[in-house]
């Protein structure tokens, strides 16, 4: 096959991918639209003070990122409280759960020797732990503690899974040639874990979020989105509850965003067209 | 028969077991320097545990396996293995594929940059270097294995049946382009396979090996010229000693 065509095709298959991503993000306007109207007619139809319209929510969004909340913090302080809760939490998860995970996967018995151990803890909600995180730790030690213990096990258990997918003849090709330990760990086992790892990290990310918005509405600090939308429950200021909502959607759904990213650069070699 | 002066590249003298059930009953074989070999014998011979044994990844219970006088070993001797299966890693490229041995042995970059360009021009993959496994063919990903095994200097190529999966047009294109590799680099190498066509296709010396417990029935040199004509009398002369002696295995 001569050198142009083989361009030229990949060429028009990238062009194709292209136009398909833009009717993607076309039919996401659209239902983005429809969402926003049937929430608009429903508070239309409902007409309370505690059912505000989509644009008393843009109302209290300004005003919030504006002049910021009634105890003087702005929003963004209480985004970027929360966010840095979850990023440290999180990278501690990731620190921990992947060679923990490689290790236990790569020797079975270490795993099946401490089971009894690791997976109880599994079934704790992180939720669960906010009692004795409140009486041990405080602080941003506190919440990167729950987080951690909610992003763990997801990336765990997936890297674990994951190393059982290793093929023994691509290990054997490492071996064959002269490869130690370390060679196959590096270039057999960890590419093929990875997009396990990145799974599990997403799902992990998921619990992350979950998990520092309970922790902060439990209370005891006085930023972060949780604590923001408890203060403006208590006040009975729906808008403002909402906002705090829409934002921790907003954020969580961008970071999982630049993971896929992540994962599209790292895994070419699984998304690229095919001849 | 020559009286070798040099000690044999390959010296076989071993038996095998897995608890009870003898594999190898004293195998006895020599490879020269450069030379090809086929190993014929009945499914379930013991081919992978000799294989095994020839890449220095299995012990024999009990004799030697040597390569130039040593027992064999990954680490010290420089051995290539081209597997039945699939064996291309389907994250790296065409390229990087070809390289792994090379890295392997520490090789530095700007030597594996040429050595692989050279290797995918013997095996027909120039224009493919940045491909994945996913995006070529069956017939080309065993190209980028047979280039990974030739990459390196490697004292031997050990070959599990590397055409098997193959249809027939792609699995004769690949056997003439393996003597073609094997001529222009000057390699020994042990090729297993049950196709006794290809077997007097390939080698310069074809050995029979019995079922369980495998021992050598038969060693039979080939001295035609090639490119060989499986249509020919002297061809499917020792083809048809080969069968029998297949046969007497059973």
């Amino acid at each position: 096959m001569a050198a142009t065509t083989k361009d030229e095709g990949r060429r028009s298959s990238i062009a194709t991918a292209m136009g398909a991503g833009i009717k993607i993000g076309a039919w996401n306007v659209v239902s983005l639209a429809i969402a926003l109207a049937v929430w608009q007619l429903a508070s239309v139809a409902v007409a309370s003070p505690f059912f505000p319209a989509p644009m008393q929510i843009v109302d209290a969004f300004i005003q919030l990122a504006t002049r910021g909340d009634t105890t003087g913090h702005s929003l963004w302080e209480h985004a970027w409280a929360s966010i840095e809760r979850v990023l440290v939490g999180f990278g501690l998860g990731v620190l921990f759960a992947v060679p923990l995970g490689l290790l236990m996967g790569l020797y079975p018995k270490l795993y099946a020797g401490t089971r009894s151990v690791i997976e109880p803890f599994r079934f704790i909600p992180p939720i669960a732990w906010i009692p004795l995180a409140i009486i041990f730790f405080s602080g941003l030690t506190r919440f990167a503690f729950l987080i951690f213990l909610g992003a763990f096990f997801p990336i765990f258990t997936s890297t674990l899974v994951g190393v059982a997918r290793v093929e023994p003849i691509h290990r054997k090709v490492g071996i064959v040639h002269g490869a130690g330990k370390l060679w196959i760990l590096r270039h057999v086992v960890i590419p093929t874990v990875m997009p396990d790892i990145m799974a599990g990290m997403r799902v992990g990310l998921g619990t992350a979020w979950l998990t520092i918005v309970a922790a902060e509405l439990a209370g005891g600090i006085s930023t972060g989105l949780g604590r923001m939308m408890t203060n403006y429950a208590e006040l009975i200021m729906v808008s403002h509850v909402i906002v705090g909502m829409l934002l921790i959607g907003l954020i969580g759904f961008l970071m999982n965003e630049v993971l896929l990213l992540v994962e599209r650069r790292l895994f070419r070699w699984r998304w690229q067209v095919s001849l | 028969m020559d009286a070798p002066v040099a000690p044999p590249k390959v010296e076989v003298d071993a038996s095998h077991r897995y608890g009870s059930l003898t594999v190898h009953e004293e195998l006895k074989f020599r490879v020269n320097a450069n030379e090809f070999v086929c190993i014929c014998g009945p499914s379930g011979c013991g081919k992978t545990t000799l294989l095994d044994m020839l890449a220095g990844i299995l012990v024999p219970s009990s004799g030697h396996v040597l390569i130039d006088g040593m027992s064999a070993n990954p680490k010290k001797q420089s051995i290539s293995f081209v597997f039945q299966e699939p064996s291309t890693f389907p994250w790296l490229t065409v390229a990087e594929n070809v390289a792994t041995g090379l890295k392997i042995k520490g090789v530095p970059a700007a030597t594996i940059r040429s050595k692989v360009a050279d290797i995918i021009g013997i095996v027909g993959l120039t224009g493919f270097e940045d491909y994945y496994p996913h995006q070529i063919s069956g017939g080309m990903k065993q190209r980028v294995a047979i280039a990974r095994a030739f990459a390196t200097e490697a004292d031997l190529v050990l070959m599990d049946e590397p055409f098997v999966s193959l249809d027939q047009p792609t699995r004769e294109h690949m056997q003439r382009e393996v003597l073609d590799i094997w001529r222009r680099m000057k390699r020994t190498v042990i090729f297993v396979t049950h196709n006794l066509e290809e077997a007097v296709y390939l080698a310069d010396r074809v050995l029979i090996l019995s079922a369980k417990p495998a021992r050598i029935v038969a060693e039979l040199p080939i001295t035609l010229q090639h490119p060989r004509d499986p249509l020919s009398a002297e061809f499917t002369e020792i083809r048809s000693k080969c069968v029998r002696w297949l046969h007497a295995t059973h």
